[in-house]
């Protein structure tokens, strides 16, 4: 259990259901998904043409031309999101450089630049060496760190889908702990025809937009984009004035052990880190509202999530709704459980459970309330977000309102 | 200091010294340079040199067929935890696997199999890709396939922050047994550098004597960090302690000293037996009047640097000091971060 409160002080968040904070609400409340055709390059020899590409974008508009050419599309994105939630919480001005850090989930990162550069070279072209200077996933701290001036921490957490969620996870620890006052954390990701040809090739993306929980769901829908908020110590952020948005109450991460890709299938895993993580924020299961499922649509994953949620809550899952957040804005690997930590934190704020698009039937083998039918209004003041990845790295955080 | 004591029971290696420990302290010892010249055909530049971890045979580790499933820093560290935790003597089936985790830093993983991944499409299209290359293409592949052959099931995690993965996880690690999430924590670092990525070093003009990517290295560094009274209660041999991990994120202009002085203040000169700098420490001119009489240990001026290299540098800086002594390894990155980290020899700290 953390020994103080951690409070969410700063949001924001670039997607393609949402540039920023407003507009990505205005998409959780309304249920408008993100996903569509991709155009950022030629997906036609998939069986899938679509994800959630952040359309239209172009570095230009929000970037000079230096940093356009200096940050990948996914520090890019990580900047942006960034920005919005630092200029909600103020504490640059407030602490010294040096007991603030940045805490950064990565994925993919620059590698959409930086298959350009393995392509030419496969070819013999020379092409610009730029293109890889953003192919590491820990260019998005640095590039964080120095841009805003924050001196007491950079690190960056690479565990494929549950990095984001476990980088704020330790945003917070990093706070409770006194080793930093403020943390700006969250993860970023963009498209790149690597992770979007490797799910392709595994057969886990759905031609359709992704149908958790759903009879006939076939599968992910990849997305891109960044979310990032910052962390506090309650009691400072209230002397400060802050505006408070919510609490990171507590968190758990753990490996499975089992398998590289395959989830543990009676869901036993899944159950030991929400188990934890409850444990962490010394709450009870008694007291968690609803669950922002990682819910990623394919087959296996939801069966086990499900499984898991049984495990956890017993009787009462049934009255827990598990609701995937995927279904609006993709799946953002590297930045999906920021994102998803955010779209929890402003659904409870605005009084609704979100509805879990694109509802195809009934699965028998997923039998619990996931909002299919619609948003709910709920008064919640506890949820958990949950993070699944490669590798059996899954993280869970409990979120207050 | 850490909040409650903290040792290492156990260490493995596999480095461009050799495949264990012995070879990597017996190169430390004599000052061996363990570097050899680049082929040709991977850099333009000439006197370029790498330092692979060409000892190194998985076949010694595992059977043939179950090595293919693996990229190369998978078998890094698949191979060098299970010599760690043979060292510690840990017996993982007879404890709590929920309580043995693994935090490792890894710096180029993945990127090899993602290169040849895309190779078979831009080869010959979507009829071209091996599905089985893409899962290890995540950089956190070392650390899970290590955690799935070791069976631990604790919690497990991937860092990269440049020339500070390594320190980066232990921190993390530090404070997973602080918090009580954990008995046992593996944790170091894992590196491979394969002919793409020397290309890419070639391409960013890296490779030219001084530049960023010359002498790089490979291999696994692994600690095995432990409760004191956990190991103590074990019967376990104790290499070591934790005293504290020390970090800031970068030097702000104008505050380097005020930036160093708050991660290296707290052990003086004369209290220090050795100084380890890793990552790009040695050339920082920043750390020169620092601990200007004890003696330093740079271990990438031997063995190759790597962004993940501190587990072979703390592992050797530990197996270097003297029984209660303290000594202080420090990491650099150019753009930050920077760690501190101090280590007391064999004698359990009773801070």
């Amino acid at each position: 259990m953390f020994k103080s409160r951690i409070a969410i002080t700063g949001i924001g968040v670039f997607c393609a259901a949402g540039e920023d904070v407003p507009a990505f609400t205005a998409s959780l409340r309304e249920g408008r998904s993100g996903i569509g055709p991709v155009h950022l390059f030629d997906v036609s020899s998939f069986p899938s043409h679509i994800g959630a590409e952040i359309r239209g974008y172009d570095p230009r508009d929000r970037f000079d031309r230096k940093d356009a050419a200096r940050l990948s599309r996914a520090d890019q994105f990580a900047v942006i999101a960034a920005h919005e939630a630092l200029r909600r919480s103020g504490v640059l001005e407030w602490y010294d450089s040096f007991d603030q850090g940045v805490s950064v989930g990565a994925g993919a990162a620059g590698m959409f630049h930086g298959e350009q550069w393995f392509k030419g070279a496969l070819k013999g072209r020379r092409e610009d060496p730029s293109l890889l200077s953003g192919v590491l996933p820990d260019r998005t701290a640095t590039a964080l760190a120095s841009r805003f001036g924050i001196s007491g921490y950079q690190g960056s957490i690479t565990t494929a889908c549950s990095s984001s969620a476990t980088a704020i996870g330790w945003g917070a620890d990093l706070v409770a702990s006194g080793r930093l006052k403020a943390v700006l954390c969250g993860g970023t990701d963009a498209l790149s025809l690597l992770t979007y040809a490797g799910f392709n090739s595994l057969r886990v993306v759905d031609e359709n937009p992704c149908a958790p929980f759903s009879l006939g769901r076939a599968g992910i829908s990849l997305g891109e984009g960044a979310a990032f908020m910052v962390l506090e110590q309650e009691d400072e952020a209230r002397r400060r004035g802050a505006v408070i948005l919510g609490t990171i109450l507590g968190y758990a991460m753990t490996g499975e052990g089992y398998h590289m890709t395959a989830p543990e299938p009676t869901g036993s895993e899944a159950a030991r880190v929400m188990r934890a993580a409850v444990e962490h924020a010394g709450i009870s299961a008694d007291d968690v509202c609803w669950v922002n499922a990682h819910g990623t649509g394919t087959p296996l994953n939801d069966v086990v999530e499900t499984k898991g949620m049984k495990l956890v809550f017993g009787e009462r899952a049934p009255l827990v709704p598990l609701v995937s957040t995927k279904a609006v804005t993709g799946h953002c690997l590297g930045a999906a459980g920021a994102i998803e930590a955010l779209a929890t934190i402003i659904a409870m704020n605005n009084g609704f459970i979100p509805k879990t698009l694109h509802f195809r039937g009934a699965d028998p083998e997923c039998d619990l309330e996931y909002c299919h039918g619609g948003r709910r209004e709920s008064e919640a003041t506890i949820a958990l977000s949950n993070s699944f990845a490669f590798g059996g790295n899954i993280t869970t955080l409990v979120i207050g309102r | 200091m850490s909040e409650i004591p903290l040792v290492i029971t156990g260490v493995g290696a596999v480095s461009s010294a050799g495949v264990g420990v012995e070879p990597l302290m017996d190169a430390i010892r004599c000052g061996r340079r363990c570097f050899q010249p680049l082929p040709d055909a991977l850099a333009r530049e000439s006197g370029a040199e790498w330092a692979p971890a060409t000892d190194f045979r998985v076949a010694d580790f595992m059977p043939p067929l179950k090595a293919r499933k693996f990229d190369r820093c998978s078998q890094f560290a698949i191979a060098a935890t299970g010599m760690a935790l043979q060292d510690a003597g840990l017996a993982v089936e007879e404890l709590d696997r929920t309580r043995i985790g693994i935090a490792l830093g890894c710096g180029f993983g993945g990127i090899t199999n993602s290169e040849e991944f895309l190779k078979g499409f831009f080869s010959s299209g979507a009829a071209g890709l091996i599905p089985m290359l893409f899962p290890n293409t995540v950089p956190n592949a070392p650390a899970s396939n290590a955690s799935i052959e070791h069976r631990l099931k604790g919690p497990n995690v991937t860092m990269v922050q440049r020339f500070c993965s390594a320190e980066s996880a232990l921190l993390m690690a530090q404070r997973f047994i602080e918090e009580g999430r954990a008995d046992v924590m593996i944790v170091g670092g894992v590196d491979e550098i394969t002919p793409v990525i020397l290309k890419g070093f070639s391409a960013l003009g890296q490779l030219r004597p001084g530049g960023a990517g010359q002498g790089f290295t490979e291999g696994s560094g692994i600690l095995v960090l432990e409760r004191a009274d956990h190991a103590v209660r074990r019967g376990a041999r104790i290499r070591g302690s934790l005293l504290k991990v020390a970090t800031i994120g970068l030097l702000p202009s104008g505050r380097e000293q005020e930036g160093l002085s708050r991660i290296l203040a707290g052990v003086s000169d004369p209290e220090l037996e050795l100084v380890s700098l890793s990552g790009v420490a040695a050339g920082r001119p920043e750390l020169a009047g620092f601990y200007p009489r004890t003696p330093r240990l740079d271990t990438g001026a031997l063995l190759g640097r790597s962004l993940a290299m501190g587990g072979i540098a703390m592992t050797a800086h530990l197996l270097t000091l003297a029984p209660g002594a303290i000594g202080v390894h420090v990491a650099a990155s150019p753009e930050g971060p920077w760690f501190a980290v101090t280590f007391q020899g064999a004698l359990l700290s009773r801070d």
